[in-house]
């Protein structure tokens, strides 16, 4: 449940975990190569790297440093919002090893290269059933929410 | 035959634009005769083809063949995102070299200006609709970002690229983009930002267009065409991603920069040419920040010294190393399946030094580069013989 009290399912499955309560932070689901311990996202059944057969599944974030960013002065795609004038979207690096590209919640004067983020979910829509769609994003550590 | 006997027997390409009224087919047909024109040879004489297109669907290849004739002859289709014309030339070059055919014709086009906002972006594979949001706009702009923080790189840097390209659009005819004045870093930088720090003059334009190479053998080329200079193919490699740390994998393009930098050292030891020898080159410029990187991780200036060289002019027409000397993706423009045979056909151009007011003083060799959707990269060098 999340704070309008809407079950939230993801965007799509098999990306990222949607906690029960929304003052737990989602991670990421990636795959961990069993020989070389190599770190991927998404998941993956081969290694990219030593191309060993066999990964375990792990949960991966929720935090990390801002690799680069950009700001899109173009609507978001798929955020049926006619308010978004633009949006930002980056790469953070994860502790794990993975360069995670996504959204960021903030304005254009709001990133710095190296700055702590964290992930969170943003409703996108309600689907048929009433439910709130969510996709993760990254937002910097300093600013309020949930951790 | 090996390799080094096979010649860019002709080559041929519409202008490239907007051209509501022209089917893919047709395009195709206007470049596919002005090759074969070039050549002095007729649809005929043709052994093999490779077809390359993004938009179109399953067997458009062989339709696109059959305005030519129907002769019977192989078709390969040949699809790589950006890159798709210089693979379709770099299989053309390797069909010639077997022995298995003696002429082959390698052909792209595309209708961007129809494909452009007619279906959802497709991503990578179809389950990245999670990561729609990451344009490539979106992609080259953390590149770019990413190197003002290390290298002090000034958006006044991609500003000048762009520049550069559009006024080298204006003294080409078959560029899209021509401007009727001096195109200013001013001008570029007071553009509609798309992506910080990207703005729209920096970027390629939406279009169509088509373009066509034949190939041969270098024997064949002086008996078709008696005193003209021959081009010859000295490298034509293609690689995909390498796994690298920090590799992204969710989003339209999402391979790592190191990959150009593998593929053009295997065209270099390829061919025995070293990146000093090249006269003349033509790279993926889809945005500015692109070009201003390929000056490294093509090998022709140290890490680091990419600012230093553009601004020292030496990639402008007179400097060192020449660099979109047809406008480039950003003014000649970016169909997509085309692309990549309209490079061949600036190189072609070049160096027979039939470049006009264009023309780089006494080019003997040329490179030409494209990355495909981020996951490809291609490698081509020519050479005057």
């Amino acid at each position: 449940m999340s704070a309008t009290g809407r079950e939230r399912v993801p965007i799509e499955s098999g990306y990222f975990s949607v906690p029960e309560s929304d003052a737990e932070a989602p991670l990421l689901f990636g795959s961990r190569c069993k020989k070389c311990q190599e770190t991927f996202f998404p998941r993956r059944e081969v290694c990219a790297s030593c191309l060993h057969r066999e990964t375990t599944d792990v949960s991966i974030g929720p935090r990390g440093t801002l690799y680069t960013w950009t700001y899109l002065y173009v609507p978001l795609f798929n955020s049926q919002r006619a308010d978004d004038g633009g949006y930002a979207v980056g790469q953070v690096d994860l502790p794990e090893g993975p360069r995670i590209q996504a959204v960021l919640r903030g304005g254009p004067d709001d990133f710095a290269i190296g700055m702590e983020m964290q992930l969170e979910l943003e409703t996108l829509r309600q689907d048929d059933e009433g439910r709130d769609v969510v996709v993760y994003r990254f937002r910097p550590r300093s600013e309020g929410g949930s951790e | 035959m090996s390799f080094d006997d096979v010649a860019v027997l002709g080559v041929g390409m519409t202008r490239f634009g907007v051209y509501p009224d022209l089917s893919p087919l047709d395009l195709a047909r206007e470049a596919g005769f002005l090759a074969l024109d070039d050549a002095a040879l007729g649809f005929g004489d043709v052994a093999e083809a490779f077809v390359g297109y993004l938009f179109g669907g399953p067997m458009t290849g062989v339709r696109a063949m059959k305005e030519f004739g129907l002769t019977g002859l192989p078709v390969t289709h040949v699809e790589n995102a950006s890159a798709t014309g210089l693979v379709c030339f770099r299989d053309a070059a390797w069909a010639v070299a077997s022995g298995r055919s003696p002429i082959a014709m390698a052909i792209g086009f595309d209708k961007m200006t129809e494909a452009a906002g007619s279906t959802p972006r497709a991503g990578g594979g179809g389950r990245d609709a999670i990561d729609n949001v990451i344009l490539p706009t979106a992609y080259f702009s953390l590149w770019a970002m990413r190197r003002m923080h290390e290298r002090g790189t000034k958006p006044e840097h991609f500003a000048r690229i762009a520049a550069k390209n559009w006024n080298n659009g204006a003294l080409t005819p078959k560029s899209h983009r021509q401007p009727d004045h001096r195109i200013t870093v001013e001008e570029v930088l007071a553009a509609r930002t798309l992506a910080e720090p990207m703005t729209a003059m920096m970027t390629c334009p939406v279009d169509d267009g088509a373009a066509c190479a034949i190939l041969g053998s270098v024997e064949l080329a002086r008996k078709l065409n008696p005193g003209r200079p021959v081009v010859r193919v000295k490298a034509a490699v293609l690689q995909s991603e390498t796994y690298t740390p920090g590799h992204t994998f969710l989003g339209p393009v999402v391979g790592p920069a190191s990959m150009t930098r593998d593929t053009a050292n295997q065209a270099y030891e390829q061919s025995g040419i070293d990146p000093r020898d090249v006269d003349v080159a033509l790279c993926h410029d889809a945005f500015a920040v692109e070009e201003l990187q390929y000056y490294e991780l093509l090998g022709f200036c140290a890490e680091g010294d990419a600012e230093k060289l553009l601004v020292d002019g030496e990639t402008e027409i007179g400097g060192r190393i020449p660099f979109n000397t047809d406008g480039g993706l950003i003014a000649r423009g970016h169909p997509g399946g085309p692309t990549g045979l309209a490079q061949i056909h600036e190189l072609t151009v070049q160096l027979r030094r039939e470049a006009g007011r264009r023309q780089v003083e006494g080019a003997r060799t040329g490179l030409a580069h494209l990355v495909g959707g981020g996951s490809v990269c291609t490698v081509c060098l020519l050479q005057r013989v």
